[in-house]
């Protein structure tokens, strides 16, 4: 049998109650007879002397030995005393088993004639051995009844309780024990319970059960979804093109995707655990990403920006990076970051961007090129010679000799202009025949060298195999000089256009004086009005 | 008539009767022989004699105590104001002592006459008579009390 089970428990209990309260009443009730029957004793010892006192009195008062004696020996006889003592003046008669206790009657004799004189004294001690043999036996019969409604009480108690509670109980519990969660069984209510406590907890039971259910279906379904979720995410995460990678605010990398990884393969830098806050060793311009993101995160506002990657390969890597600040549940705070490869976009737009401004032909800026790269030069107000060139009787060469002769001539003066140019010169054909020559940071006097320098590149013969003959050009230019003559591209321009026909027209008489200032034609005018 | 004269007499002898108990109230008297050198009693000291505690005078000298037989008025107030017993009484007690080997004062005298005369002719004689027969020859020795 199960030790910690109800029934054997409650057994238990009972039993020790019971034992408990019978041994101490049996002690109480023991001691309430021994006391009882000792008081009973000496009421029967008095009426003893009561009943000998006359005897004892004459016996006494004419000290006769054998009359006292027959009086201790009559008093003897009762199996209450255990000894008596009979003391006259000159006479003492002591049975042998007589000690004066605290519980011995003591009787004055007095002489049979005399109410008021003392002829002796009686003595007598109570037996009791006796009377604890009586308090034991009356106690015994007590104890015994007593252990016998005990046995029967404890019986019915534990019959009862393991009726009406223990069974019960152990039924609910056994079935309760075989219910898992979040299935449809239910704890029968036992019989008779309906109305009972039981009952009650048997229904609380079954809503509890009810409600565990519906929250064991309910985290099922949350679980589902936030593992489908979490699937999708993965996939999303793993399958990424784009590098995604959360680090920590100082930059120990938490988590990354392949994409990260090939992306530095790409690189040829080696995996580490941190570069830096987001990435930031990955970057050429440092300070910008730098800037970038302080000021997003300062305006609580998610980071992005396009920066360029360090490469060890040759390949340019620009990105478009993405960085999100988040704070997870547990107070962190951590780094998000995207990078998008938008190289390819780049290129596309950077050559997008240089076949718009080039000319197809001549493959030099077009005027729309030319025209952003001196307003770059305007707007950082570096100073330059803005120089026009007019190509002299081209329009002829074209009608003559056909326009792919032209366009050869064309592509040839592009090419011996080319040669001429510095690297930081912008050289740009401004439509038909003309080209503009921009040259930063020259001085004034230089420039009639520089000129003539052109013009005889420009004048070099090119062999024509259609005509199987040679043809050259010459051309005609106009300077002007910024910010000296003027400030804006168009008033430069005119200036430019000016002193080009001044040299047109010089030329007609001197074909040798094909350059012209600006700042002279205006001194020229100057002198003539 | 008869009847009157017969009450008459039975009134007359209950007279006589009464008159004589009164006469019988006489004080009682614990006598010795002058001769005897007790001179005083105490009344402890009498009963002792006469109920058989002691054979001797409290000097130690034998007494001998002389009772009257029968039960003879004299005799029922001398116990009866001695130990407040009954004659009866008296008896029953001696009786309850055959078997003891104790006796009742041997000396038994038919008259208060008779007792004078025994006392005056013994030294260790102890006895009692009223008041009114006390003679030279004898000495009170306790006198009882009402």
């Amino acid at each position: 049998m199960n030790k910690s089970a109800l029934v054997f428990r409650l057994a238990i209990v009972v039993i020790f109650a019971a034992s408990a309260v019978g041994f101490l009443s049996t002690l109480i009730f023991y001691r309430i007879t021994y006391l009882n029957e000792l008081a009973l004793s000496k009421t029967k010892l008095t009426q003893l002397h009561s009943t000998i006192s006359p005897t004892a009195s004459i016996a006494t008062y004419l000290e006769e030995q054998e009359m006292v004696t027959e009086v201790v020996n009559g008093l003897l006889t009762n199996d209450i005393v255990k000894g008596v003592d009979l003391v006259s003046p000159s006479l003492k008669i002591t049975s042998p088993l007589y000690e004066k206790t605290k519980d011995t009657l003591e009787f004055k004799i007095f002489s049979p004639f005399e109410p008021d004189r003392v002829v002796g004294t009686l003595s007598i001690t109570p037996n009791l051995v006796e009377i604890t043999k009586r308090a034991n036996k009356i106690s015994f019969d007590n104890v015994f009844i007593i252990g016998i409604q005990t046995a029967i009480v404890t019986l019915i108690i534990i019959i009862v309780a393991y009726v009406v509670v223990t069974r019960p109980i152990i039924q609910i519990a056994d079935r309760l024990h075989h219910i898992t969660p979040g299935t449809k069984k239910r704890v029968r209510i036992p019989v008779n319970h309906k109305h009972s406590e039981l009952g009650s907890l048997v229904v609380d039971i079954n809503l509890l059960l009810d409600k565990t259910a519906e929250q064991i279906k309910q985290e099922r379904n949350l679980r589902d979804e936030v593992e489908r979720l979490s699937r999708h995410f993965r996939t999303l995460f793993e399958q990424s093109t784009s590098p995604i990678i959360l680090t920590e605010p100082k930059g120990n990398i938490l988590l990354y995707n392949e994409a990260f990884l090939h992306l530095l393969k790409k690189l040829d830098i080696p995996f580490k655990r941190s570069y830096g806050p987001y990435l930031r060793e990955l970057f050429i311009d440092q300070a910008l990403v730098d800037d970038c993101v302080e000021m997003a995160f300062a305006n609580d506002e998610i980071a992005s920006g396009e920066f360029q990657l360090i490469n060890n390969n040759q390949e340019i890597i620009w990105v478009q990076c993405i960085i999100t600040a988040s704070i997870t549940d547990a107070y962190n705070e951590h780094h998000q970051i995207t990078l998008h490869d938008i190289s390819k976009r780049k290129q596309q737009l950077e050559q997008l961007d240089k076949t718009a401004n080039t000319d197809k032909l001549t493959q030099l800026l077009n005027r729309r090129g030319g025209e952003q790269k001196i307003n770059a030069l305007i707007q950082s107000k570096t100073p330059f010679a803005l120089l026009l060139l007019d190509l002299n009787k081209f329009k002829p060469i074209n009608d003559i000799h056909g326009h792919e002769t032209g366009d050869a001539i064309l592509i040839h003066v592009a090419s011996q202009l080319t040669k001429g140019m510095r690297r930081r010169d912008i050289l740009s054909r401004w439509g038909g025949d003309e080209f503009i020559i921009v040259l930063p940071n020259i001085p004034a006097t230089e420039l009639k060298d520089i000129a003539d320098k052109i013009i005889a590149l420009i004048e070099a013969p090119l062999f024509i195999p259609q005509l199987d003959s040679s043809l050259s050009v010459t051309a005609s230019i106009g300077a002007t000089l910024f910010p000296d003559d003027q400030t804006s591209l168009k008033a430069l321009l005119e200036c430019a256009d000016q002193a080009m026909y001044w040299s047109k027209e010089k030329q007609r008489t001197n074909p040798q004086k094909c350059f012209s200032l600006y700042h002279d034609w205006l001194a020229m005018r100057r002198e003539q009005s | 008539m008869t009847r009157c004269y017969y009450r008459s007499i039975l009134l007359c002898l209950a007279f006589a009767l009464w008159q004589h108990a009164v006469s019988a109230k006489e004080a009682i008297v614990v006598v010795v022989n002058s001769a005897n050198p007790i001179e005083q009693m105490t009344r402890s000291e009498v009963i002792d004699l006469f109920m058989g505690k002691y054979v001797a005078f409290p000097d130690g000298e034998k007494a001998v105590p002389v009772d009257l037989d029968g039960e003879q008025p004299i005799k029922q107030q001398f116990y009866h104001q001695l130990v407040g017993r009954s004659l009866a009484s008296i008896n029953a007690y001696w009786s309850r002592l055959r078997f003891t080997g104790r006796v009742k004062p041997s000396i038994q005298k038919n008259t208060e006459q008779q007792v004078v005369q025994y006392i005056t002719n013994n030294n260790d004689a102890i006895g009692y008579i009223p008041i009114s027969k006390l003679t030279k020859q004898l000495k009170v020795v306790y006198q009882l009390n009402e």
